[in-house]
């Protein structure tokens, strides 16, 4: 129901409080990795991209800080519906982000492997012994690989319960990072063994997993954008609450026929009912309280659903949402 | 005496995580002669011929009669000493020998260089092995200006790299007197 600020259930607002905690502690651990990498890093092109994913990947949890504090908003005369969206602005951002660094790090590895450009890695002096730079370097990225699975197991259960896109796609892009801290890893050790090639190798695989969340992410951006219709956590299959929807309305002794057209806003999910009543010469006030009495049955199906409009027509325009072709 | 008491309590039938920690130890071990060459510098300069380019800047490097002398030229000579190796010297201009360097056709530059130098991004630069803080005068940014003066090698030839860079650390007694006498000739 537009022009009130949508309200979470007890155990949903509990794990966006979470959330939000969590998120804090993405920024800072991640931030922490990145500094750690950031006095090892050398002139490792592997070293450099992860870097860089590190601090990249600091951004989107920094986003969602800041989307978390507008979601909630009272709709404005500017804003009549809310600030909900504020969560897919935060998406958006993330994606812009994630393609253009992934693009120019893949560019600048893929350079460095066609010009043949060796790394030298020489050596550190830690605590008075003098080692190769390498080592430290593995241990830095062991430590960011650390940082990155952690957070992953902490985002994903909260992701779940929230249903929250933002979060599925942090979930995901943090358990990614083993697999680039893992293929930096692999390309020192190369290089440790004269492999000059495995250090720009790791790195273009790097930028190519930073490409590849990048673009994910832009996927679910340009559906938000679209109106798609609300989506399973994490997949791209359509989930089934419209049709539950008009399931539950079509139930309704008054109703003929109805349609339910649905979108994801942020968290939420809104949507539009359209209702053909039965002939039946109804009053005016009598159908405005079944009006009502179908938005609540409606917006009792799921907590996510809160902006419902329900709209008495005299013909369906369409079948929405379109039944499966065996019916 | 604390490793007795030690062997005691530990003295029990190895398990699968003993044995795994010591297949670490053993990958540690064998991984400590970590890092090689990517074309096998080192073992070719060592016993063999080390291709030295040098470009005089005095007091660093000196031309003393088609080979280097200067601090550089004596820490090159103290290293091919160690290493059992014969000096092949060339005399040129600095971005010709470090071009040279780049392509491998040289195994060590010396010529007066400094970290900041905007070569450090296509051949590799040793860590300091002076920082020459004397060169400006007292001023609030004098930090800034300190002259970390370095070696040059080839990039990727990461065994000789460390090779190098220790020697530069164990030989610090060397490296004093060779800068000792850089002061002395200054004056």
């Amino acid at each position: 129901m537009s022009g009130r600020p949508f309200v979470y259930p007890p155990e949903q607002a509990q794990a966006r409080e979470k959330m939000r905690r969590v998120s804090w502690i993405s920024v800072a651990l991640l931030l922490l990795a990145g500094v750690v990498l950031a006095f090892t890093v050398g002139s490792s092109q592997a070293m450099k991209t992860a870097w860089l994913s590190d601090v990249l990947t600091a951004i989107p949890p920094a986003s969602l800080i800041f989307a978390l504090r507008y979601e909630l908003r009272e709709p404005s005369e500017r804003y009549p519906f809310g600030y909900l969206r504020s969560l897919s602005v935060a998406f958006l951002v993330t994606a812009a982000v994630l393609t253009v660094v992934g693009l120019y790090l893949l560019y600048d590895s893929g350079m460095k492997l066609v010009h043949g450009e060796r790394p030298p890695i020489g050596t550190v002096v830690f605590f008075g012994r003098q080692i190769w730079a390498g080592w430290t370097m593995i241990g830095a990225l062991a430590f960011s690989l650390a940082v990155g699975f952690t957070l992953g197991k902490l985002k994903q259960p909260l992701a779940e319960k929230l249903h929250s896109k933002p979060l599925m796609a942090e979930a995901r892009m943090n358990r990614a990072e083993w697999m680039s801290e893992g293929a930096a890893i692999l390309g020192i050790v190369l290089v440790g063994f004269g492999q000059w090639w495995g250090d720009a190798a790791a790195a273009a695989f790097i930028s190519l997993e930073i490409i590849r969340d990048g673009w994910d992410n832009i996927r679910q951006v340009v559906a938000d954008l679209m109106d798609e219709s609300p989506t399973r956590l994490g997949e791209h299959e359509l989930e089934g609450l419209p049709a539950r929807g008009r399931a539950e309305v079509e139930k309704l002794p008054w109703v003929e026929d109805a349609g339910v057209r649905m979108r994801e806003q942020g968290h939420a999910v809104a949507g539009v009912v359209f209702v053909v009543p039965r002939a039946d010469g109804l009053g005016a006030a009598a159908l405005t309280e079944r009006l009502a009495e179908t938005r609540d049955r409606v917006r009792a199906l799921d907590w996510r659903l809160h902006d419902v409009v329900v709209a008495p027509v005299s013909a369906l325009e369409r079948d929405d949402p379109p039944r499966p072709a065996a019916d | 005496m604390g490793a007795d008491v030690h062997r005691g309590s530990a003295g029990r039938r190895s398990r699968p995580e003993a044995d795994l920690v010591a297949l670490v130890a053993f990958a540690l071990v064998a991984a400590c002669n970590l890092p090689r060459d990517a074309a096998g510098t080192l073992d070719r300069v060592r016993g063999g011929t080390m291709r030295v380019g040098f470009a005089v800047d005095t007091p660093w490097v000196a031309d003393s009669g088609g080979e280097a002398g200067g601090v550089e030229g004596r820490i090159v000579n103290g290293l091919a000493r160690a290493l059992g190796a014969r000096i092949e010297w060339t005399h040129g201009h600095e971005s010709e020998l470090l071009n040279a360097l780049h392509d491998r056709e040289l195994d060590l530059v010396v010529g007066g260089l400094t970290a900041d130098s905007p070569w450090r991004a296509k051949v590799a630069f040793t860590r300091p092995y002076h920082v020459d803080s004397g060169v400006v005068l007292r001023s609030p940014r004098a930090k800034a200006r300190q002259e970390k003066h370095v070696l040059a090698l080839p990039p990727g030839e990461n065994g000789w790299l460390v090779h190098v860079e220790r020697f530069l650390r164990d030989e610090r007694a060397l490296l004093a007197s060779a800068l000792e006498k850089k002061t002395g000739t200054a004056r």
